[in-house]
């Protein structure tokens, strides 16, 4: 480990490596930033410049870019609810409340430590139990993929525990989008009326940004008084970018560890990633929380799991590219094609016949998770500057940011036609008390939620009682009826208590 | 509003529910078919949504409220927020025929008249000059290819292209 750690600073502490790791991470939180520029979109932005590299210098680049785009994610999902990747969608849920309340500072210094805190734990347990977790990840076959994609679903019954129905309802809704376009197992069209364009499903990207950025800018419209006098409170405290205090910081500290950890292991499922990391620790920790009803209204425990959970979920991520050669998301297979093209054999072998790529890595990841507290801290001065705007230009400019997002993503105009319905929608959405948060959950869910378990009961020639009697299947699966009961029996025992 | 609401999405979740079975193959003993799981979203859908439909009735009968209590349409159709509402759609709309540049300064002129803005030469200006940052760092810096229109706004789009420095 320590000769790991030595050759990894070795690397990245060359003059020349550290100036690009540092250009990294700039171009990484202002790619992650904008929205619309998801973080996978970022590493393929950065590819072209890591041609000219050395293919250790490469990857630990685009490693930086990686890392910092997801954390750029999160200052415009607190300044403007934006979500700037799809993994900070979560962020928005407290951030934006805390910069309405004119605490956007500290609401950004909490995203800033807690995905630099949430990156080094995923940084030192690639490095110290990468060959381990890998085959861990592997035992985790379509039956638990399914119980942990379940186990997201299952916080839909308290994310707003005073309205459970309507609650459930905006989730299934999310669940049904999903299912729009072609079936992924047998590729049969559903829900489509005979259309092309929505054969291809409706993408997660444009709904979230209309339900999020659009129905905010919709709600300042609807307000009786003039929106220019409402924000002209955006004073000094928003443009500040202050760290909170260290104490403030530690009485966060269990939901950093388990963010940490938790997206550390959701990062390393193939086909998990850092969306769903964000959103499984944001629900565990409206479960866990001692007081779930703050949550969703701005305090820093909800900035803090998600920001750590998508941040170590970078990490986890880089677990099987480098011991297995499986990339475990869109942003480490294009890392993955860069190391191909520049004729790296990626596999089992790579980390014992080339321990400086894993050391290239590791040192890329340590020192990105550093510098970039400072640098985000400095783009996000920029953003917040923009907080100071009159509403009455900053409202419009919110809207086109979101459709140049929409639309940048498949550079279609029909997802721009996407995003405003989703706006309209979730503006309804909110008015007749639905939850916007689970339709997202639901979309972002929804398909490896029923891919994995269609395919888990074709490969135990149809038992069910196969699928759910896997030990990891079981155990996630009695966690996921423990958190779908357990707002129903709350108040009974509640109850109870009061009488006894 | 909210039992409207819910009887319309019930009506159309039994289309749905309906509809999806037919288009789809029968389910084979190893496969569970194209059906199968938005058949159980939508029936678990029905079902809550009839329990809200009971809930919400409970609770307007408690209360003595109406049908359309909080929610006055002729207010709603003279609102900001129903001309935001059609702004934002016209946007969508038209930006594939008029191109990003026309429909990006058009739309911040008329969704900043309807926050309140009343200087419409500054409007236009502040107008003028964001689309300017936004086509440069889309188009230019990132690359991504913004919409051109067509006809007369396709050439006023690639005679824009030709002269970025990059």
């Amino acid at each position: 480990m320590f000769d790991l750690f030595l050759t990894g600073m070795k690397i990245v502490f060359t003059p020349s490596t550290f100036l690009l790791l540092v250009a990294g991470t700039v171009l990484g939180v202002i790619f992650g930033a904008m929205p619309g520029v998801s973080a996978s979109m970022a590493v393929a932005l950065a590819l072209p410049f890591a041609y000219a590299m050395d293919p250790i210098i490469a990857i630990a680049f685009l490693v930086s870019v990686y890392c910092a785009s997801i954390t750029g994610g999160g200052i415009t999902a607190i300044l403007f609810r934006i979500p700037g990747t799809p993994s900070s969608a979560p962020t928005t849920f407290d951030g934006y409340p805390m910069a309405q309340r004119g605490e956007a500072g500290k609401a950004l210094g909490f995203s800033l430590i807690a995905s630099a805190f949430g990156g080094l734990v995923a940084a030192f347990a690639m490095a110290l139990i990468s060959p381990q977790l890998a085959s861990v990840a592997l035992q985790f076959g379509p039956s638990e993929l399914f119980a942990v994609s379940f186990l997201g679903l299952s916080v839909l019954s308290c994310l707003d525990s005073d309205n459970i129905v309507k609650t459930l309802i905006s989730g299934l809704l999310g669940l049904l989008l999903a299912c729009v376009g072609m079936d992924p197992m047998l590729g049969i069209a559903r829900f489509t009326w005979g259309s092309s364009t929505l054969l291809s499903g409706i993408e997660m990207i444009p709904v979230m940004i209309g339900l999020f950025a659009v129905t905010e800018v919709l709600k300042q419209t609807g307000k009786p008084r003039k929106v220019d006098q409402a924000d002209s409170t955006s004073g000094s405290s928003k443009t500040n970018t202050v760290l909170p205090s260290f104490k403030e910081v530690w009485a966060t500290k269990t939901t950093m560890v388990r963010a940490s950890i938790l997206g550390t292991v959701v990062g390393i499922l193939p086909g998990a990633g850092a969306t769903i990391a964000s959103f499984l620790s944001y629900a565990i920790e409206k479960k866990v929380s001692k007081h779930p009803e703050k949550l969703g209204t701005g305090i820093p425990d909800g900035i803090v799991a998600s920001e750590a959970a998508n941040n170590a979920a970078t990490g986890g991520s880089m677990v099987p590219l480098l011991s297995l050669g499986i990339p475990g998301g869109n942003a480490a297979a294009i890392m993955m094609t860069a190391l191909v093209i520049k004729g790296v054999q990626v596999g089992p072998m790579l980390v014992k016949t080339q321990p400086d790529y894993l050391a290239s890595v590791f040192g890329s990841m340590f020192l990105t998770n550093i510098i970039m507290v400072i640098v985000a801290m400095g783009v996000a001065k920029v953003f917040a500057k923009i907080l100071s705007v009159p509403y009455s230009i900053l409202g419009p400019v919110i809207i086109m940011m979101a459709a140049i997002g929409a639309y940048a993503l498949n550079n279609n105009t029909g997802d721009v036609a996407l995003m405003a319905g989703a706006g309209i929608i979730g503006y309804m959405f909110v008015k007749l008390g639905y939850n916007s948060a689970a339709l997202v959950l639901g979309l972002v869910l929804g398909q490896m939620c029923e891919s994995n378990f269609r395919r888990a009961y074709t490969l135990t020639n149809g038992s069910l009682a196969q699928i759910f009697t896997k030990p990891i299947t079981a155990v996630i699966m009695i966690c996921c009826i423990v958190m779908l009961v357990y707002p129903f029996v709350k108040p009974l025992i509640v109850k109870n208590k009061k009488t006894a | 509003m909210d039992i409207i609401f819910s009887v319309v999405l019930g009506i159309f979740c039994v289309y749905l529910f309906f509809l999806v079975g037919a288009e789809s193959p029968a389910a084979t003993p190893t496969e569970l078919g194209a059906a199968f799981w938005p058949r159980i979203i939508l029936a678990l859908l029905i079902f809550l949504i009839v329990v809200n439909i009971v809930k919400t009735l409970r609770q307007q009968k408690e209360s003595g409220e109406s049908l359309m209590a909080g929610f006055n349409v002729g207010e709603f159709l003279k609102s900001k927020l129903l001309i935001g509402m059609i702004i934002v759609a016209i946007l969508a709309i038209v930006m594939p025929t008029i191109g990003f540049i026309p429909s990006c300064f058009v739309f911040l002129i008329a969704y900043g008249t309807l926050l309140g803005e009343r200087r419409i030469a500054y409007l236009a200006v502040v107008s003028l000059v964001i689309t300017a940052i936004l086509y440069l760092l889309f188009q230019g810096g990132l690359d991504i290819m913004l919409p051109r229109g067509t006809g007369v706004f396709r050439s006023f789009a690639l005679f824009f292209e030709t002269k970025l420095p990059f």
